[in-house]
């Protein structure tokens, strides 16, 4: 986990495990597409590691989505839920 | 620094980065049976022993004159399991940055800085007694020793970043082989 200097840790949530398997690309080809070690995406998609502003943006790059679709402050849910969720009060 | 030193500094830290992947290729592929963390686990506790040995003879070649020969198979055998241990996990404990990943230069970055504790720790600890010793004794063999045992410290805190790394660092999901 990336060291925080100074308050509190606050967790980063992300889905590179889903998109991944979304895209049928194994680790190590993403890995390769984002220019690090396929154990470094098995720690990102563990929340071992909080990537720099810069992989993660390389990591949206790949997948062809903004940041906000990636990564969370929140417990992030599947993204189909997200995107189809029916109003049960509608 | 002026903007000259920079550039070397810059030229040579690439020298350093485009050795090391050379050799990381021809090294890589070596051991692969050791390369899992139970054998890299039982590689750093057998360079802790020949450490612990080194320091044993160390302090009885103040006593015994034919000690000293001692070292000489223990050295031996310490530069063989080093190399193993080194060759296992990579060299990650002394790669310059641009070989390694975020990731990996955060593990080796927290490996290296507990590295200097024990190196402070050990090494003040071997000089400590030598002062001491130096001051109450009468001995010959004593700045043989003295320099002996602060090898041996010495060379604990330069093996420990490596030895960190090899207990901590997983075995690769097969998922990502």
């Amino acid at each position: 986990m990336s060291p925080v200097k100074r308050g509190n840790t606050l967790p980063i949530y992300n889905r590179v495990g889903v998109l991944r398997a979304e895209r049928k690309m194994s680790r190590a080809q993403l890995a390769e597409l984002i220019e690090v070690n396929p154990q470094t995406v098995g720690a990102l998609e563990r929340g071992d590691h909080y990537p720099s502003l810069d992989l993660a943006m390389r990591i949206c790059d790949v997948f062809d989505l903004p940041v906000e679709a990636v990564f969370s402050r929140q417990e992030l849910g599947p993204l189909s839920a997200e995107l189809f969720r029916r109003e049960k009060n509608a | 620094m002026n903007t000259s030193d920079s550039n070397v500094l810059t030229r040579y830290q690439a020298y350093r980065t485009r050795r090391f992947i050379e050799n990381d290729a021809k090294t890589r592929h070596w051991l692969p049976k050791w390369r899992t963390q139970r054998r890299r686990r039982m590689l750093a506790i057998a360079v802790a022993a020949t450490l612990i040995i080194l320091l044993i003879i160390s302090i009885c070649s103040l006593f015994l004159e034919w000690v000293p020969i001692a070292w000489f198979p223990a050295t031996a055998l310490f530069l063989v399991l080093w190399t193993m241990l080194q060759t296992v996990s990579g060299r990650h404990s002394d790669a310059p940055t641009g070989a390694l990943d975020e990731w990996e230069v955060q593990q080796r970055n927290e490996a290296r800085s507990i590295g200097l504790t024990i190196t402070q720790g050990t090494v003040l600890a071997a000089i400590v007694p030598l002062i001491f010793l130096s001051t109450t004794i009468d001995n010959e063999n004593l700045a043989y020793a003295g320099a002996s045992w602060t090898l041996t410290a010495l060379l604990a805190g330069i093996c420990s970043p490596a030895m960190i790394l090899a207990w901590i660092t997983p075995d690769p999901d097969p998922e990502d082989l």
